[in-house]
């Protein structure tokens, strides 16, 4: 796929492969003082672009299984934050009764998936292919959710608490700048954002080998391309849908954690998190997993260097990409033209 | 007069005569300030009558144009914002002070362009896509005017935005303001039902059935979706002026998600397939939010859970009826007719 | 009888310059399906051209591709000497193209007299208009003038959804006739019509000003052959035999390969 990339647009190929070993020079040299005056402090950028990243990597969590419905179902879940919220709120109760941070995971997965069996056995069996409706029911059930959350969790922001193993920072082998004694400092990072960052990897990776290496997967690919002809092969076609379902249920729960982990909970992040999958899909292209990670680590990577770099203009900056990609690539990056 | 301009407006040519209906809702809302009380012209009728016209403009691209945009809401605030900006608010600092008759036009050709622009872009896309982007690009709208303080005045917006004293009269006092809105959902409401049957309106709605067929007969399906777009936005930045004037004050909140929402709620509950269905929608909604805390306190609940009477009855409008109340209405009547017709015979037609 | 009255200079200053449609090497794939390879094709101005095929040979791919629906995988095509090979759909109506389709509701729930007043409207000028016609627009007595033609007088007032089959496939020659088309395509006019209807299509077609051109695909040869001046086979996407209407119905390669293709020679109903 790649050699076919760089055959069709060589101008293209030339560019990103610059960007990219420029990209790799500014972080791994050091900078000169020229550099700095120019870009500011090296750990400035340097932690612009890791805080990016590991935002990226949450935004991918959640957008992932918001992509995946639409792209098999074309279910339009727009209550997708709501189960984001609900599982950041799951979480914290249970890590704060229990203890274990670890232990939220396995059981707000299964809990998220379950709310996702009954969403899509409840309610868009019931509207398949009627896109309007889907919407505004999901849009109902957001409001109703939403309010729900405020009755028992009210209106006061949550964090949940690190473990103690992923507390504090971890050294980078990377280099941030000198101390006072003109010795190379290296960059420190909280070590929990590197967990994550590490685990979504791992999870983007195994999705992509399950979609193209196992049988299921076929018939999930198979089902984006033509769902008339899955039907007609005999394959139980509602069963893979109410698994796809819940699995991207589970992940947009399990999401929720790790933003109360290196973010927090409050009411308003439901809608915060439905908004990010939807530019991160619009951006990487509907449907298409590889869509979801680039779009991720774009948006991810520009908001903070937007926060950064201009505070006041950094919303423009995520609206100025998503108006070019549908300016010049309505379908998204990876998306295919329909 | 304003029941007369009905009666030349809403009726096609053949049907000839106005049913009494109109006639009686029309006498209604001229009498009303006889009727109801300063709470109800101001709070109930008059936000009724704005929050109609901004569902309006929905229902317009929704009903005829087959777009379902949620852009409406941050096109009437951006209006509303002009005014504010432009004209005269608490916020002295940052207001310009010009004279309304110049503000107003700015505010409506301003919310044109930004929504025949974003038009451009979202028009691309059909269906499912453009609820998609006209979503994030409202919720853009909404962070970008909380993040900027030059020009948006950030969190905090502008107070004290108040109607320009046009006549020697105080538009913010409860029956000027009533007719003031009554007026302009009014005129917003016969124009609507005009162009629907006018060359524009009746080329929408055959982009809406069949975009092939029109680009076949010569039509170019974009810029007919594109001016759609602006055209609404015109109807919606009325909407968002009156808006400024009844708050006193505009702020990033006005076009905040939940308000994005209540647009969309509004204009299905009531139903997108005639204008009127937006103001029904709007006043139904009005009414629950005045009076679902007291019912709720009164059953014993907490009267802060008016959202979730709002969010279900809204899904079950959606679940049962997803033409609204018109489409209930509708149902009604069939069921009126079917079941009067073998008794009356042929009497009833 | 004249449905539109051609607007004179306009009409000169095209005739002059060679063919009405010319098409160059035009391939259209979807994937790895190739629906039309290598076609090469030309009608003169005023020309009655049919094209047959089984199906599946390409005929409506031709048309979107004439049409603007889609655009041409590679080849050129021009209109009346003019590259339209890029141009939207729309634009190329604008340059006299006219096309029916084979399901022919435009908006069911407006008259027909709307319905042709639109198609009037799409080709003129003001199609933005948001000013109601007056009695007195020209243009709704040019939809009744068109109205006339097709023999739909008496349902003008008619919501097109009631009307029957028959009248709807006559509305929709009605909306191809708005303006002033110099080439239309016909998408199998006669499929489901009764016999007692298609005389009376074949009168509508053979009653066209002399200076409109049109291209029909039909299934029935009855038809295209009554009508037509010269005939283009095509199969499996590429042209297999143009010629005069005899030659081609005495072709025996043509005969085994449209016979052979499951259609009788004489009303197969498409």
């Amino acid at each position: 796929m790649l050699g076919r990339f760089f055959e069709r647009h060589p101008f293209w190929s030339v560019v990103i492969l610059l960007a990219a070993a420029l990209l790799l020079w500014a972080i791994l040299a050091p900078w000169s003082e020229g550099v700095e005056d120019v870009l500011g402090r090296k750990r400035i950028f340097l932690n612009a672009l890791f805080s990016g990243i590991t935002l990226g990597a949450l935004y991918f969590l959640v957008a992932s299984g918001f992509t995946l419905i639409f792209g098999l179902m074309r279910n339009v879940n727009l209550a997708h934050g709501s189960l984001y919220l609900v599982g950041g709120y799951l979480g914290f109760e249970i890590s704060e009764a229990t203890g274990w941070w670890i232990l939220a995971f396995p059981v707000v997965f299964v809990i998220a998936a379950a709310m996702g069996v009954i969403l899509q056995w409840a309610v868009f069996r019931r509207m398949e292919g009627e896109e309007l409706r889907q919407v505004l029911v999901t849009i109902g059930l957001s409001i109703v959710l939403a309010d729900i959350m405020l009755w028992i969790w009210g209106g006061q922001s949550y964090t949940v608490l690190t473990p103690d193993w992923l507390a504090g920072p971890a050294d980078l082998p990377i280099i941030a700048g000198r101390d006072r004694a003109g010795d190379y400092t290296y960059l420190r990072f909280p070590a929990v954002r590197i967990a994550i960052l590490l685990a979504a990897i791992a999870l983007g990776v195994a999705m992509w080998l399950g979609l193209n290496r196992t049988r299921i997967g076929m018939i999930i690919r198979a089902g984006v391309d033509d769902r008339a002809m899955l039907a007609a092969a005999g394959v139980r076609i509602q069963i893979v849908f109410v698994g796809v379902f819940a699995f991207g249920a589970g992940l947009a729960g399990i999401a929720g954690i790790v933003g109360g982990t290196f973010q927090s909970l409050s009411p308003g992040e439901d809608t915060r998190y439905l908004l990010a999958s939807l530019v991160v899909v619009i951006v990487g292209g509907m449907g298409s997993i590889p869509g979801a990670a680039l779009g991720a680590l774009i948006i991810g990577v520009a908001e903070q260097f937007g926060s950064v770099y201009a505070p006041t203009y950094s919303v423009v900056l995520t609206f100025l990409i998503m108006a070019l990609v549908l300016a010049f690539r309505p379908q998204g990056l990876m998306g295919r033209s329909r | 007069m304003a029941v007369a301009e009905t009666a030349s407006g809403t009726t096609p040519a053949p049907a000839g005569r106005i049913p009494p209906r109109y006639w009686v809702t029309g006498a209604l809302l001229l009498l009303m300030p006889a009727i109801a009380n300063d709470f109800f012209l101001y709070q109930v009728f008059g936000w009724a009558f704005i929050l109609g016209t901004i569902a309006l403009s929905l229902q317009f691209l929704a009903g005829y144009g087959g777009m379902v945009s949620l852009l409406q809401m941050s096109v009437a605030a951006l209006a509303g914002y002009v005014v504010a900006i432009l004209g005269t608010s608490g916020t002295v600092a940052l207001s310009l002070g010009w004279p309304w008759w110049v503000v107003i036009p700015i505010a409506l050709a301003g919310a044109c362009l930004f929504a025949t622009a974003v038009g451009a872009l979202a028009v691309r896309t059909e269906g499912i896509y453009m609820i998609m982007i006209t979503l994030a690009i409202a919720a853009a709208f909404f962070y970008f005017t909380r993040q900027n303080y030059s020009i948006f005045n950030g969190y905090s917006g502008f107070p004290g935005v108040v109607p320009p004293p046009v006549l020697g009269l105080d538009w913010r006092q409860p029956v000027p303001f009533y007719y003031l809105t009554l007026g302009v959902a009014l005129v917003c409401y016969l124009v609507v039902l005009y162009v629907a049957r006018a060359p524009f309106g009746l080329a929408l709605q055959g982009v809406r059935d069949n975009p092939r067929r029109m680009a076949a007969l010569g039509f170019d399906v974009f810029w007919h979706r594109v001016l759609a777009q602006g055209f609404a936005a015109v109807i919606a930045g009325l909407g968002g002026i009156l808006l400024v004037w009844q708050n006193g004050q505009i702020s990033p909140g006005t076009a905040g998600l939940p308000a994005v929402f209540d647009i969309l709620v509004v204009a299905i509950v009531g139903g997108l397939r005639h204008p009127v269905g937006p103001y029904i929608g709007a006043l139904i909604y009005v009414l629950l939010r005045a009076f679902a805390p007291d019912v709720l306190q009164a059953l014993g609940l907490s009267g802060e859970r008016f959202k979730m009477v709002v969010g279900i009855g809204f899904l079950a409008v959606v679940w049962w009826s997803p033409d609204g109340v018109l489409g209930l209405w509708d149902r009604w009547r069939a069921l009126r007719a079917a079941g009067r017709d073998p008794l009356t015979g042929r009497a009833g037609r | 009888m004249s449905p539109a009255a051609p607007e004179g200079p306009r009409l000169a200053a095209a005739a002059g310059s060679g063919n009405a449609l010319e098409l160059r090497g035009v391939t259209k794939t979807f994937g790895a399906l190739a629906a039309l390879s290598d076609v090469t094709l030309s009608v003169r101005p005023g020309e009655r051209r049919a094209v047959l095929g089984s199906n599946g040979a390409g005929k409506t791919t031709l048309f979107n591709c004439i049409t603007g629906d889609f655009l041409p995988s590679s080849g050129t095509i021009r209109l009346f000497g003019e590259d339209v090979t890029r141009f939207p759909a729309h634009e190329r109506i604008r340059r006299g193209l006219r096309r029916t389709y084979q399901i022919s509701l435009l908006f069911g729930g407006l008259s027909v007299l709307d319905n042709v007043y639109l198609a009037c409207r799409g080709v003129g000028r003001a199609r933005f208009s948001l000013v109601r016609p007056r009695r007195s627009d020209p243009v709704m007595a040019q939809a009744q003038d068109l109205i006339a033609a097709v023999h739909l007088a008496a349902v003008q007032a008619t919501a097109v959804a009631a009307l029957s089959y028959g009248q709807q496939r006559q509305l929709e020659i009605a909306l191809a006739l708005a303006g002033a088309p110099r080439l239309i395509l016909f998408d199998e006019p006669a499929a489901g019509l009764s016999p007692a209807e298609r005389a009376d299509l074949v009168a509508i077609l053979t009653g066209l000003p002399a200076h409109i051109g049109f291209v029909i695909i039909e299934h029935d040869m009855d038809v295209a052959l009554r009508v037509a001046e010269r005939v283009t086979m095509m199969h499996n996407g590429r042209i297999f035999r143009e010629g005069a209407p005899a030659e081609i119905e005495d072709d025996v390669e043509v005969q085994a390969l449209y016979l052979g293709g499951g259609h009788g020679g004489g009303g197969g109903h498409g």
